[in-house]
């Protein structure tokens, strides 16, 4: 029952992005939040598969690529909207987190939900955004110090400049846990993870939240 | 054949062993502009893309470097596959011709003979010739997957 009823609003949604028509874009996603149903089911199954869709009409011409960027660029503002809701629902928990793209990666909407899915549960967020440069990164992380970094990677020819980042984020923080996903391993690519410590894959915004709920209360970092 | 097929098919091609990815990569920018210029000048060029821009081929020219450079340093044989199934189907549905994906291929294959030397260009051709050989299947495959109202020759 509930997957048939994010099935009408993913639909709905899909067709006001395509029409840049925010303000009913928007009606949509706030009346789902009236109804209570989940930020994280309102990520994963409404808003993802719209973008998704929207990705796949242009990769078919169907769409130009100025429909595609209102249709993102609507899809975030709505998600920026939701967050007096995320950090009104908010726990409280001792644990700080950053959470970017790669560098050269310009698609940071996933990369948001994650960080969102990491502000729900109550951890203290930095999300610096999209085509962060590494050493910048690093530099940001001296500085912050997170619990647990994640790394979001969207086109596929951007996994050598994963792969850079986590070795001069190891350099300096050799046991840091870092998560790792994205568009980008869709057809694989995941082997990276056999290569360091302390990487975890994650697919979607369930493992995800499988991971946050599992991560030690007290602080201790996990294997 | 199917998807698979290539896929297993190309399961051979890797990995390359260093020196070769950073070889490749040290002279991308040389040679994507050697492809955009031997492209560029083709009489038939615009015949050869349909009516897209040169500037659509020349972005095409970048991504693929930068494709090959992650392919040479982080092999899978499933990623080279889908994403050229992928770059196909979207350049196809762009209006580019079956016949461009080979003229292309044939300007990499002569400029990295030029530029790199002739122990890496050894290294990398047979991923070319691979690719160069396998077009009419990644065509027709790419064909499949387009919604009916939008293929191309």
């Amino acid at each position: 029952m509930k997957n048939a009823a994010m099935r009408a609003p993913h639909t709905l949604f899909l067709e006001h992005l395509l029409d840049g028509n925010k303000p009913d874009a928007a009606r949509i996603i706030h009346e789902l939040v009236t109804e209570n149903i989940p930020i994280k089911n309102i990520y994963e199954k409404v808003i993802k598969p719209a973008l998704y869709q929207v990705g796949d009409l242009w990769e078919q011409n169907r769409v130009t690529v100025a429909e595609e960027h209102t249709a993102t660029v609507i899809a975030e503002s709505i998600m920026n909207e939701l967050y007096p809701s995320i950090i009104a629902g908010a726990m409280s928990f001792p644990g700080k987190v950053v959470v970017g793209c790669v560098e050269g990666e310009l698609h940071q909407v996933g990369a948001k939900m994650v960080a969102d899915m990491f502000e729900l549960r109550g951890w203290d967020t930095w999300f610096p955004g999209s085509n962060i440069p590494t050493s910048e990164l690093v530099r940001y992380i001296r500085k912050i110090e997170p619990d647990v970094t994640a790394l979001s990677v969207s086109i596929y020819f951007h996994l050598p400049a994963l792969e850079n980042m986590i070795l001069e984020i190891r350099a300096v923080f050799p046991e840091m846990p870092l998560l790792i996903g994205g568009q980008a391993f869709r057809h694989g690519g995941r082997e990276i993870i056999s290569r360091f410590n302390r990487l975890t894959f994650i697919s979607d915004l369930e493992e995800l939240e499988i991971y946050i709920n599992s991560y030690p209360h007290d602080n201790t970092r996990p294997d | 054949m199917t998807t698979q097929d290539l896929i297993d098919s190309a399961g051979v091609l890797g990995p390359f062993n260093d020196p070769l990815p950073a070889q490749y990569e040290k002279q991308l920018a040389r040679m994507t502009t050697m492809v955009n210029e031997r492209m560029s000048s083709r009489e038939d060029i615009h015949d050869l893309l349909g009516g897209a821009s040169l500037a659509l081929m020349k972005d095409n020219h970048a991504n693929h470097g930068r494709f090959i450079a992650s392919i040479l340093t982080n092999f899978h044989a499933g990623v080279l596959v889908e994403t050229i199934l992928w770059v196909f189907r979207t350049y196809k549905s762009r209006g580019i011709s079956s016949a461009y994906w080979a003229a292309q291929m044939n300007a990499w294959h002569e400029v990295i003979e030029e530029v790199l030397s002739p122990e890496d260009a050894a290294g990398i051709l047979p991923l070319y010739q691979w690719i160069q050989v396998n077009i009419p299947l990644f065509d027709k495959l790419a064909m499949e997957a387009l919604p009916q109202q939008h293929s191309n020759h």
